[in-house]
This record gives C-alpha cells, sequence and structure tokens, in this order.
C-alpha cells in the first residue's frame, strides 16, 4: 500500500479505520474482503474503486455493518464500533444507494426526516431541517416539501436521496455508485452540485464506483481494489495518474492517461477567457461595436443578475427583421467546479467551441473555450511524456 | 313478478336480519383470517421455501369441497355458528395470506435497503415501510376473500350456521311449492347484494387508507 502525501491537515488520527476487515460469505471458499486495512481521514472524500467482484460494495457496506464482517475491526472516532448496536450506528452515517430507494409512501419532507425522527427530534426541530436541506439541494421547500417521490424527476430523487443522507448532519456519508444510474449529462451535473455541497460540508465521505474516471474527478484519495478488496494503490488522483503503483493499476487506469487528467482540472483553475458582454436590453448599435472590439466574434448577453443568455455574432445582426431576443445561440452554462471534461463534452455537445461559465449564483464569471481546454491537453501530454521519458512532471 | 316483490316487502325485516347476520359471520371470519394471515405471513415471507409450504397448506383448504368441510367440523365443534365460522376462516386464508406474503415480498429491495442503512430496525420496518407498501395488495386479497365467503357462508345453514343459507334450504326443501322460489332467490339477491356493497367499501377503504404517493 502507498501512503499519500500529507497534504490534509491533521492526519493523526483517522475517522474511519478498517482493521484487518475480512470477510467471508457462508458457502463460499474464498474470502469476499481479505485483511483489508484502510485509514480514512476527516472531510476527505474516498473513492473505492475497482472492477466488478473486487469486492467494493461489500467493504462499503460493513462499515455500517449491513454485512457483518468475519473477523477484523471497525473504528469510528477512534471508537471500536465492531459490536455496538448497528441501528444506532447507522444513525451516525449517511447511507446512499445507486438505486436511491425514496420511500414512495410518504412525502419528501418525510423521507428527508427519517434519520430525525428515528433519533426523536421534535417537530419543529425536523421541519426547519428539512426546509434547510431542501434549499441546500436547491429545490424550493415550499413546493417540494409535500410531494411524493414518484413527481420527482431521476435527478431530483437523487438530490433527495442525498439530502436524506445528510438529514442527522452524520459525520460520515456512504455512497455506493450513487450516480451511475443516471444520464450522463445529468450525472455530471449532479457530481459538480455534490462538491460544491461538499466544500461547505466537509463530510468524511466513503465513495463506491466502478467508473475510474468517475473517480478521479471526485476523489479527494482513491483506492483502487484488486480482487478480494486487495489495496493495489491508496493515492491522491494526481499520484495515481502520474505514478501507477502497479501493472494492475496501469491497466485499470487505462489508456489516455493523460487525458485522464481533464477530470481533475476544475474549470475554475485554468484562465478564464473574458468576453464581450452586453446586456440583454442592448441595441444593435451597441452590439456591434462590443463585436468590433474584441477578437472574439461574438458577444454575450446578460440579464439583470448578470446570468448569460444568448451568444449573438455579426451575422446575427443582420436578420433585421428579427427582434434581438430571438437570433443567436442560446449560452450553455457551466460551474466554475465543473472539470475541463465536462466543459470540452459540453462544448462537443452544444457545437459551440466556448461555454459561459457560472458562479454558485448563475452569475457570469468568464468564458472556457475550445483553445483553453486544447492548451490543458496539450500540457497534460507534454507532462506524460516526460515522465515517460523519466523526467519529474511539472505540474 | 309482482307476487315476488310482494313477497319481498312481506318478509324485508326478516330477510334484513339474515343478511345482518351474514355479514356478521362473513366479516368475524375475515376479521379472524386476516389476523391469523398477518401472523403467519410475517413469520415466513422471508424464506421463499418455508412461505411455499405454508401456501399450499392453506391452498388445499380450498380444493376442500365446502358442503365436506362444514360437516367435517362437527363432531369436533358441534352444530351452529361455530363450524360454519371455522370453515369460513380457513376459505379465506388463501387469498389473504397469499396477497400478503406476495405483497412483502414485492416490496422494492432498495427501498428496505435503505431503511436498514439509515438504522431502521426489523420491527420499525416491517410497519412503517413493508406493511405500508404492501398494503394495497393485501386489502386486495381481504377483498377477493370476502367476496368469496360471501358466497360459501350460505352453505354455512347446513350445520345451521347464520345467514341467508337459511331461506336457501327452506327453499331447496319445498321445491314444487310457490314460496320455495321466492325464498331461494330472495336469498341469493340478499347475498349478491350484500357482496357487491362489501366489495364497494372495500374499494372506498382503499382508497381512504392507501397513500396517495403508492396509487
Amino acid at each position: 500500500m502507498t501512503e499519500g502525501a500529507t497534504a490534509n491537515g491533521n492526519r493523526s488520527q483517522p475517522l474511519i479505520r478498517l482493521e484487518n476487515l475480512t470477510k467471508r460469505f457462508p458457502g463460499q471458499k474464498r474470502n469476499a474482503v481479505d485483511e483489508l486495512t484502510l485509514e480514512i481521514f476527516a472531510g476527505e472524500i474516498v473513492i473505492l474503486v475497482g472492477p466488478s467482484g473486487s469486492g467494493k460494495t461489500t467493504t462499503l457496506r460493513m462499515i455500517n455493518r449491513l454485512i457483518e464482517p468475519t473477523s477484523g475491526r471497525i473504528f469510528l472516532e477512534g471508537e471500536d464500533v465492531t459490536a455496538v448496536n448497528s441501528d444506532r450506528l447507522r444513525r451516525r452515517m449517511g447511507y446512499v444507494i445507486q438505486q436511491i430507494g425514496l420511500f414512495p409512501h410518504v412525502t419528501i419532507a418525510n423521507n428527508i426526516a427519517t434519520v430525525p425522527k428515528l433519533l426523536g427530534w421534535n417537530k419543529q426541530r425536523i421541519r426547519a431541517r428539512v426546509d434547510e436541506l431542501l434549499e441546500l439541494i436547491g429545490m424550493d421547500p415550499a413546493a417540494y416539501r409535500d410531494r411524493y417521490p414518484k413527481e420527482l424527476s431521476g435527478g431530483q430523487s437523487q438530490r433527495v436521496g442525498v439530502a436524506r443522507a445528510l438529514a442527522a448532519d452524520p459525520p460520515v456519508l456512504l455512497m455506493d455508485e450513487p450516480f451511475s444510474a443516471i444520464d450522463p449529462i445529468t450525472r455530471a451535473r449532479l457530481q459538480n452540485e455534490f462538491l460544491q455541497l461538499q466544500t461547505q460540508l466537509r463530510k468524511t465521505i466513503v465513495f463506491v464506483t466502478h467508473d475510474i474516471d468517475e473517480a478521479i474527478k471526485m476523489g479527494d484519495r482513491i483506492a483502487i481494489l484488486d480482487d478480494q478488496s486487495r489495496v493495489a494503490q491508496y493515492d491522491t488522483p494526481e499520484q495515481i495518474l502520474a505514478a501507477p503503483a502497479s501493472a494492475f493499476v496501469e491497466d485499470f487506469i487505462g489508456a489516455g492517461a493523460s487525458l485522464k487528467r481533464l477530470n481533475l482540472t476544475r474549470v475554475a483553475d485554468v484562465g478564464l477567457v473574458s468576453w464581450p458582454t452586453e446586456h440583454v436590453t442592448a441595441d444593435r448599435d451597441e452590439i456591434r461595436d462590443a463585436i468590433l472590439g474584441s477578437d472574439k466574434g461574438s458577444v454575450l448577453l446578460l440579464d439583470d443578475e448578470r446570468r448569460p443568455q444568448r451568444w449573438l455574432s455579426m451575422m446575427d445582426l443582420e436578420h433585421t427583421g428579427t427582434p434581438l431576443g430571438e437570433v443567436g445561440l442560446p449560452a450553455q452554462l457551466m460551474q466554475q467546479n465543473a472539470t475541463l471534461y465536462d466543459a470540452l463534452n459540453e462544448m462537443l455537445n452544444s457545437l459551440q467551441g466556448a461555454t459561459a461559465v457560472v458562479d454558485a449564483d448563475g452569475a457570469y464569471c468568464g468564458v472556457i473555450d475550445i483553445e483553453t481546454v486544447a492548451a490543458a491537453i496539450r500540457a497534460m501530454r507534454q507532462d506524460a511524456r516526460r515522465v515517460l521519458r523519466g523526467e519529474e512532471a511539472v505540474n | 313478478m309482482g307476487e315476488f316483490l310482494h313477497y319481498l316487502n312481506f318478509r324485508k325485516g326478516h330477510l334484513l336480519d339474515l343478511t345482518v347476520a351474514h355479514a356478521q359471520i362473513v366479516l368475524y371470519a375475515i376479521a379472524i383470517a386476516t389476523a391469523i394471515s398477518f401472523v403467519t405471513a410475517i413469520l415466513v415471507y422471508r424464506h421463499e421455501r418455508v412461505a411455499a409450504i405454508v401456501l399450499s397448506i392453506v391452498a388445499t383448504f380450498l380444493t376442500i369441497p365446502s358442503l365436506a368441510l362444514f360437516t367435517l367440523l362437527i363432531p369436533f365443534v358441534g352444530l351452529g355458528a361455530k363450524p360454519a365460522l371455522i370453515a369460513l376462516v380457513l376459505y379465506a386464508m388463501l387469498p389473504i395470506l397469499r396477497n400478503t406474503v406476495v405483497g412483502l415480498r414485492s416490496v422494492d429491495r432498495a427501498v428496505i435497503e435503505s431503511a436498514q442503512g439509515m438504522g431502521m430496525n426489523r420491527l420499525r420496518r416491517l410497519a412503517k415501510i413493508e406493511l405500508p407498501l404492501a398494503w394495497p395488495v393485501i386489502l386486495t386479497g381481504i377483498r377477493v376473500a370476502t367476496v368469496l365467503i360471501v358466497g360459501i357462508a350460505a352453505l354455512g345453514a347446513y350445520v345451521n350456521g347464520p345467514g341467508l343459507g337459511e331461506d336457501i334450504f327452506a327453499g331447496l326443501s319445498r321445491i314444487g311449492t310457490p314460496t320455495a322460489l321466492h325464498l331461494t332467490v330472495s336469498a341469493i339477491l340478499a347475498a349478491v347484494l350484500l357482496a357487491l356493497l362489501l366489495d364497494s367499501l372495500y374499494l372506498v377503504l382503499g382508497k381512504l387508507t392507501t397513500s396517495r404517493g403508492i396509487r
């Protein structure tokens, strides 16, 4: 096992420690999980990733003892929880699964209130907490509180599932392929929203996925698991991409490791391009001047709250018969914490060479264009070649 | 036809008494069968093989011809309401037990896992998650059982049980006389109306007791 860089604050005591954790299912000859030791530090997202059958889900389910370990110990906040009451233990850990499993017969509010009710909170406190969480996941409490799960889209159900897991503010969140059942575009958005949430919440998260790209994007630290949950490498995504510990890891990362770093770099980390902008009420002359005053060839129209609305080019201005509000292209938006991979994906999908980047309130921050992404890719490939030649990677 | 209406008018008090007695024994039987089925279903639904065995045992009750079953019970409990009630409970068990087992087993695994993962113990999961979600299926079983035994209960009169069977058997034993047909037809009509009434009561009950989220 490779120990990671000690970049994260207090490394003295892990929040979760798995010690020689072993599981053998009845009637099987081999251990599904064999002598796994793993330390997870507070405030980190740790990804368990591996091929199917590697025992990653079994490992996750042993942490909240949905599967009881055959041997080994589990420590939470320094306390040995291997033998404590498992129902009480689970109330200290949020749990999100791929199928979400919202209770279809109770309202969104009551779904979210599950654990607070188990903990015996009073009504006002529960109600206030439910509303707070709905706000947090960007769903209007008045509109959604009394709805039922069947009235939600897949993405909304997933958000409610996360809110439900966070309800009693547990220090730990266990997530088993939480985004796998969702279409790719919504998935990217939910991932970015979740990372945004995590910057506020600083939960300790154990996250299972089979998708190395998701692992690289979401993880502060990745445990790549081989058969029987053997840790092939436990390190930061940067280190795993730059220096795979074994042939297995290299194989698992797959080809194009340098391009996978597109999943590591956030849009906000590369220089955003400043683009000429105008208010949506600007007239043709103002817009023409703005386009001619820069080399970008188009203008981004913003509304009163500086939210990007449409792109207008010189060509669009020539349709003099049509109101300005109906020409040009609608602006596609990217969050600042979206990755370059998301940005490239968005550009390919919308067939536009640039995407507007917005802050958490939806206000314009800048533009990321295809040249920026291409430059980042070039830099990554050069780095990779340098590593191949045995030089130190310039990061 | 006019003669029949005249008969109905003349006997309406008596018919109503019989119908109430009929409804009573049916509902008692349903209540007892539901209680037994619930306990049995909760004990067995998680064990596929045991559930299958129990269901096939209960299914054999239904294959016993009803008159034979009523008669078979006489040596044990004598004549009257008792053998009728016991036989009706046995007949009502299959639909209720089967639907309760099926209903509980068909609850989405992910829903149960998430409940368990949030720290709901077994009893609470059953009461708050599994039974409410299985309820529409269970209620359908109870409804089918009710309609089924409204018919069978008429045979209870054979062992001196209460209900509309009294008039049906009275009519059958007087075949050839003018009142025979009146007696039988009026009792059958009352039984059919009772079945329809109970059936629609269940529909209303289902509406009132099923969560809007799973309708």
